[in-house]
């Protein structure tokens, strides 16, 4: 019995989701966005700061409402390469994801990794630093991407 | 818990593949049933209670449990589902220790079960990741070219995982070569065993180094297959057993927990990512675990472990992770032969998730991997010679964030 594939080609209203989830951690992160600052919240009682900032302490459960700006420039941690597109074509320049610690927070921002020639030199540990758009509007996209400072 | 509970019979329905276009779900649960049944001298009828579990959305299929009871013998019985993910068939499990151990009922039967050729894992994975994606557009995440898409890749499966991967690595000094090294050994662990999906005998490093990378550094050597295959145990309590006269090829369940950490994806609005290798719940749980076990040194107490590994780094995470390696030294003991059928510590005899995942059964399988490892009962091959008095196996799910650890031994625990 021949297996048969079908392809349906459709679109989808994204618009048509008028219903977000609650976050004053991003309302907090991309408001700091705008005037190119990286805004979290630290916890008063174990001294863990977040980034972006929830409004209670995962450690201690208990609402936090202290506002911090943090550093912009931190450690690589973790990364992974996309070496082909979505639709599977090998890419030039390989996508890096990554997630970063920045100097004097507690949790992980995730990001895009630039600044670098050979993706297989990358390591963790890595020092980095945040870039920006030229034109910065309060939203997630104004934090460009992450810029290798080492080699 | 007021009462001991055994697992007395342990069936598969067959060897687990790809794809089952011949038989649907009922009938893809039902020689699992069987199996079990036969291998005592139970009849259908005497089984009180069911405790049923797939993984939901991946099948298509909404209430399977309703549609299939008539076939597991369920029909006007009590049956309850439960699903958490990657590690449904642990909870499964778990609860129908409970059903016993509480003295609610004598004899359960736990059944677990995935048909994924019936439907699409990764739409069922988008389904839970696309409320908390939507809730990001919000925010105007840069959906320009790939960014988007590949921004988002922290819910993704492969794309979460290699995250992990990259940061075991790290912590553990090893490279990717660790991960292939092992990823082979599961397959080769799987050719010994007959129910195992993908069996690739002597399946080297180098093999498995052939494979494309699917997000640095994983590789598809380095992942699961989706496979469809339903596994069903029978729990009986201490009494039941003693009365039945089976108190001698059974498997004890002496200590048992699960966990939970923070979600993933709602970690990336919340502003919680913590570092996906350090799996703090499962530290926390196996320790909760071994002291109801009565189990002091995990690292003596224990000779065998099947881990769930959706993906090769874990199967060097995880035993570290339940203390039965020191943090960091799983490669070298992967390299020194250890963790071998024949090692010190056999890992994931069975060939492990890497080999088989039909998800809704694959945490139960490890448990009843561990059963049948107790019971001396594991066939063609992949059963460790060595004695065992206790096995640990050990589920893992959700959002990343779900963890089950279980302990079953040859000796009941003193009440
Ligand atoms: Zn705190």
């Amino acid at each position: 019995m021949a297996q048969e594939t079908r392809i349906i080609e459709n679109t989808w209203d994204l618009t048509a989701y008028q219903w977000k989830i609650e976050s004053d951690a991003l309302d907090l992160f991309v408001k700091g966005l705008k005037d190119k600052k990286i805004l979290g919240r630290k916890c008063p009682q174990c001294g863990t700061v977040y980034v972006p900032g929830p409004t209670y302490c995962r450690k201690c459960f208990r609402d936090i409402d202290q506002v911090v700006e943090v550093s912009q420039e931190g450690t690589l941690d973790a990364f992974t390469v996309n070496l082909a597109d979505v639709k599977g074509t090998i890419v030039e320049h390989p996508y890096i994801t990554c997630t970063v610690k920045l100097d004097g927070t507690h949790s992980f921002l995730m990001g895009v990794l630039e600044g670098w020639t050979d993706w297989r030199s990358i390591k963790e540990g890595m020092r980095v630093k945040a870039v920006w758009k030229d034109v910065t509007q309060g939203a997630l996209a104004d934090l460009s991407h992450f810029q290798l400072t080492e080699k | 818990m007021k009462r001991n509970v055994a697992i007395i019979s342990v069936g598969y329905n067959g060897r687990f593949v790809s794809k089952r276009p011949d038989i649907n779900i009922p009938e893809l649960i039902q020689p699992a049933v069987d199996t079990a049944i036969g291998k005592t001298k139970l009849k259908h009828d005497q089984i009180e209670a069911y405790v049923v579990g797939n993984m939901h959305t991946f099948e298509g299929i909404n209430q399977p449990h309703l549609w299939a009871s008539d076939h597991f013998g369920g029909s006007k019985k009590p049956v309850m589902r439960v699903a958490t993910g990657g590690s449904t068939g642990a909870s499964v499990y778990q609860a129908a220790y409970y059903h016993v151990a509480s003295g609610m009922y004598d004899v359960v039967m736990a059944i677990g079960w995935e048909k994924h050729d019936e439907g699409d894992a990764q739409v069922g994975l988008m389904g839970i990741l696309l409320p908390e994606a939507f809730s990001l557009f919000n925010f105007g995440p840069d959906m320009s070219e790939d960014r988007g898409v590949a921004g988002l890749g922290g819910g993704g499966s492969t794309g979460g995982a290699a995250f992990q991967a990259m940061s075991y690595l790290t912590k553990a000094h090893a490279g990717i070569e660790h991960i292939d090294r092992v990823a082979a050994m599961m397959r080769s662990n799987a050719a010994k065993n007959p129910y195992a999906h993908l069996q690739q005998p002597g399946c080297t490093e180098a093999d498995i180094a052939k494979t494309p990378i699917i997000s640095y550094p994983l590789r598809y050597g380095h992942t699961c297959p989706t496979s469809c295959g339903a596994i069903a145990m029978i729990l009986v309590s201490e009494e039941k057993a003693k009365k039945f006269g089976i108190t001698d090829r059974v498997a004890w369940v002496k200590g048992l927990g699960s966990g939970a950490s923070d979600a993933t994806t709602g970690n990336i609005i919340e502003g919680q990512i913590t570092d996906p290798a350090e799996q703090y719940m499962c530290k926390v749980v196996a320790k909760k675990v071994y002291s109801m076990a009565g189990i002091k040194d995990p690292r003596k107490d224990i000779q065998v472990a099947e881990v769930y590994s959706g993906f090769s780094h874990q199967d060097l995470m995880w035993p570290e992770r339940l203390g039965l390696v020191d943090e960091g030294k799983s490669p070298e003991m992967l390299d020194k032969g250890a963790f071998a059928i024949d090692g010190e510590l056999p890992l994931n005899p069975s060939g492990g998730v890497t080999s088989t995942n039909a998800i809704g059964a694959s945490a139960m399988v490890r448990v009843g991997e561990a059963a049948l490892q107790v019971m001396g009962l594991a066939e063609g091959g992949h059963q460790v010679q060595r004695k065992i008095e206790n096995v640990v196996a050990h589920g893992w799910g959700g959002l990343f964030q779900f963890v089950t650890v279980t302990v079953l031994g040859r000796t009941p625990v003193k009440k």
